[in-house]
């Protein structure tokens, strides 16, 4: 029992420490700096071409290739959101202004003494009514014979910290809902066809997809800014009754509570194939760009590398223009692994790829690639975040401060003594208290 | 035939111009203190704010392009708030001292930010959303502030490490002597500062006509304080914005993470400054490394890094 007691006390004792916490935050800035300094979720063969072999073996065995997923990553926000809790219970909540008692005025460094000639009552009646009118919360309590007062502000603001703290436990209180329920995932339809979006009864068929590029004459020359995407489809739901939508960049559709983005887009072409003549099919003949297949019979392989929207007429060469005007293909073609040619064969074109093997390029589809999400704890990200945001502001513009106040009257002539102390020491309160005292000085 | 300079332009080399005035007429004032010389600084540093917000009113008008959506809008809008929050503090705590630094740094962005300045260009689709005219200027707007409570930490710990290399001053002799030797980072006397003044050094009489370290400290909070929440505001709507344009509010965008250190550091900046022994000197040290990532967020990610935010031009 009493180890147990000993292991609280160092438990509470250490996460209740504010220099701990401040330890664990400098830990989740570096680790979370390494996730923008190393590139994230790419192949192992990117980091190794990337780094020297040694980094590169480290960055993968450490799992700073996926850094905000590692369990290290995770265990630090767990540290923190443990340290909070603690700071919370034991230093924030029970914190208080001192209790109300009588202080030797000149000892506290924000202290005042001003003069005046009303009598100790008026005085102090007077000095009760100027502060309760500037928002002060006006106390009196009598220590062995002698009358104080004491004006506190902002009391209630020392709550800032709690505020802040509760913003962020129920931000990950947020995030946490989505790892247990939500889901998200990525869908590439090509025009015309549907498809069914998994964890969901949802389909979704791809009417059609545009996009808009707008050449702009800039000082380093031509650039094809892209203005549009969008997307027509037809969803079927729960309710399994087709509705037309219209997806774009910035405006989602709901369907169902899962939502749905326009993500990017790309291409894919429809061959035909035949061998010596005779058509032969493979699949429904659509591929996508960066799709690959091998000839029936053959160790050959075609390889769609490149959608080129515009080949430059006089050159022949992939323009820069991202329109389609005159579209192409680059295909790769490869032999038992090994590369054996490539070529940009144009739209409508047919090319001999070999062993008696040829293939006509019909017709390019648009590939819309949607971005689907189901998050049910976005609403409570959405408050903890504003929770957060309202605990930083209450914490830094309200500052609780109180006020110690002595009246001493003497031949119809009183000294009112005032001090001041705050949560936030007293180089804080300097100005204002400057400020208040010049006022009652004035007043008086 | 000769061809008219576009407003906006001229709104800017006039910015521009009055920036550099007012910059060499307030640093000459910090060392001065000659009142005129503010007087001349301050004004033209308020009339080169204006010429700037009036050039981004002008570029919107002409283009019809928020202009804030590359690097050369919002380092327009960066400096321009510099100079503003600037003015602000000013006014409120006597801070011309250090006006010569902030509007000196914020012509010297405005210059380099003209130098990315590639034209107008249509904002692509994930721009084209209203929250451009919110995040944006919530985010810049807590840069800007940041970059002022980094001149303020900057003139803190030349002050305080020009203290500690002064002889302990023998009329102002404390125990220790220094402010290192007490343990005190925070205080409102700089008795070696003071005394090499006095003496008639030039150096410590400028460096101790500035506030004390203690006035110098609360400047720094509460300069933080403006910034700190403009950047957690700028991060909830930008999560907003992304829910809206990308399918999800936190993306673990290289921007997005680079903005969170830099938010983690400056609640760290909070955090020590809960703490007597803490404030001062190494919260100053702190707000300088929480400018050096703001630094890192806004140019390294968007220039060196490539992700979802990397708007350059």
């Amino acid at each position: 029992m009493a180890l147990m007691r000993s292991f609280y006390a160092d438990f509470t004792r250490t996460f209740g420490n504010v220099l701990f916490a401040v330890c664990l935050l400098i830990a989740w800035a570096l680790l979370t700096l390494l996730g923008v300094l190393v590139e994230q979720g790419k192949d192992a063969g990117a980091y190794f071409s990337d780094y020297a072999a040694p980094l590169a073996r480290l960055i993968l065995r450490l799992d700073f290739n996926n850094v905000y997923h590692a369990p290290y990553y995770v265990g630090v926000i767990g540290l923190i959101l443990l340290s909070l809790a603690v700071c919370t219970f034991k230093r924030v909540i029970p914190a208080r202004l001192p209790p109300l008692r009588p202080m030797r005025i000149e000892k506290i460094p924000l202290n005042a003494s001003i003069e005046t000639r009303r009598s100790e009552s008026d005085a102090r009646s007077f000095v009760e009514a100027f502060f309760g009118k500037r928002g002060w919360q006006v106390r009196k309590r009598e220590f062995g014979g002698v009358e104080w007062t004491f004006a506190d502000k902002h009391n209630w603001a020392r709550r800032g910290v709690l505020v802040a703290h509760v913003g962020f436990v129920i931000i990950a209180a947020g995030t946490t809902i989505y790892w247990a329920r939500g889901f998200s995932g990525d869908a590439a339809i090509v025009s015309g066809q549907t498809v069914r979006i998994p964890y969901t009864a949802t389909t979704i068929r791809l009417d059609r997809f545009a996009y808009k590029i707008q050449p702009t004459m800039t000082k380093s020359g031509i650039v094809y800014q892209p203005i549009d995407y969008v997307s027509g489809v037809t969803v079927t739901g729960k309710d399994r009754v087709p509705h037309e939508r219209t997806i774009r960049v910035n405006h989602p559709i709901d369907v169902d509570g899962t939502l749905y983005y326009q993500a990017n887009y790309g291409f894919a072409v429809r061959l035909r194939l035949s061998h010596r003549g005779a058509r032969r099919t493979l699949s429904d003949g659509t591929y996508a760009i960066g799709d690959s297949f091998t000839l029936p019979g053959t160790q050959r392989t075609i390889l769609l590398e490149q959608f080129v929207p515009t080949v430059d007429r006089r050159s022949r060469e992939p323009s820069p223009d991202p329109r389609v005007n005159d579209p192409a293909v680059a295909l790769a073609v490869q032999d038992h692994g090994e590369a054996v040619g490539t070529a940009l064969v144009p739209l409508r074109a047919t090319i001999d790829v070999g062993d008696g093997w040829r293939l006509a390029l019909q017709r390019y589809l648009m590939i819309s690639g949607l971005q689907y999400r189901y998050d049910p704890g976005v609403p409570l990200v959405g408050v903890g975040a504003f929770v957060l945001l309202a605990g930083l502001v209450i914490s830094f513009y309200l500052l609780p401060a109180r006020l110690y106040i002595r009246v001493e009257g003497a031949a119809g002539r009183s000294r009112i003594g005032i001090a001041a102390t705050t949560v936030k020491g007293y180089d804080m309160f300097e100005k204002q208290f400057a400020d208040l005292t010049a006022e009652l000085r004035e007043v008086t | 035939m000769h061809e008219h300079m576009p407003i906006d332009k001229a709104l800017m080399i006039l910015a521009l111009s009055a920036y550099v005035v007012s910059a060499l007429a307030l640093i000459v004032y910090f060392f001065a203190r000659d009142a005129w010389l503010r007087n001349l600084g301050v004004p033209l540093a308020i009339a080169g704010c204006i010429a700037q917000f009036a050039q981004l009113a002008a570029r919107y008008e002409l283009t019809h392009v928020w202009p804030l959506l590359n690097l050369y809008g919002s380092l327009s809008l960066f400096s321009a708030l510099a100079v503003a929050i600037y003015i602000g503090f000013a006014f409120r705590y006597r801070l011309w001292f250090i006006g010569g630094f902030v509007i000196a740094m914020a012509a010297l962005f405005l210059a380099y930010g003209v130098t990315w300045d590639e034209g107008t260009m249509p904002a692509v689709p994930s721009l084209q959303s209203y929250w451009a005219k919110i995040h944006v200027p919530l985010v810049v707007s807590s840069y800007a502030a940041f970059m002022v409570a980094f001149i303020v930490s900057a003139l803190y710990l030349m002050k305080y490490y020009y203290e500690n290399a002064l002889e302990p001053a023998a009329e102002y002799a404390v125990e220790g002597g220094s402010l290192r030797a007490q343990r005190a980072s925070v205080r409102l006397d700089t008795p070696n500062i003071a005394a090499a003044a006095a003496a008639g050094n030039p150096v410590a009489q400028w460096i101790n006509a500035m506030p004390t370290l203690a006035q110098l400290d609360v400047l720094i909070y509460r300069i933080v304080a403006v910034g700190l929440p403009l950047l957690t505001l700028g991060v909830i709507t930008g999560a907003m914005w992304a829910h809206d344009a990308w399918g999800a509010y936190w993306q673990w965008d290289p921007k997005e993470t680079a903005a969170l250190v830099s938010w983690i550091v400056y609640a760290v900046y909070m955090h020590l400054h809960t703490r007597n022994a803490w404030r001062g000197l190494r919260s100053a040290w702190v707000s300088v490394i929480g400018f050096l990532t703001i630094m890192f967020c806004y140019f390294g990610v968007n220039i060196w890094i490539s992700g979802l935010h990397s708007y350059k031009v």
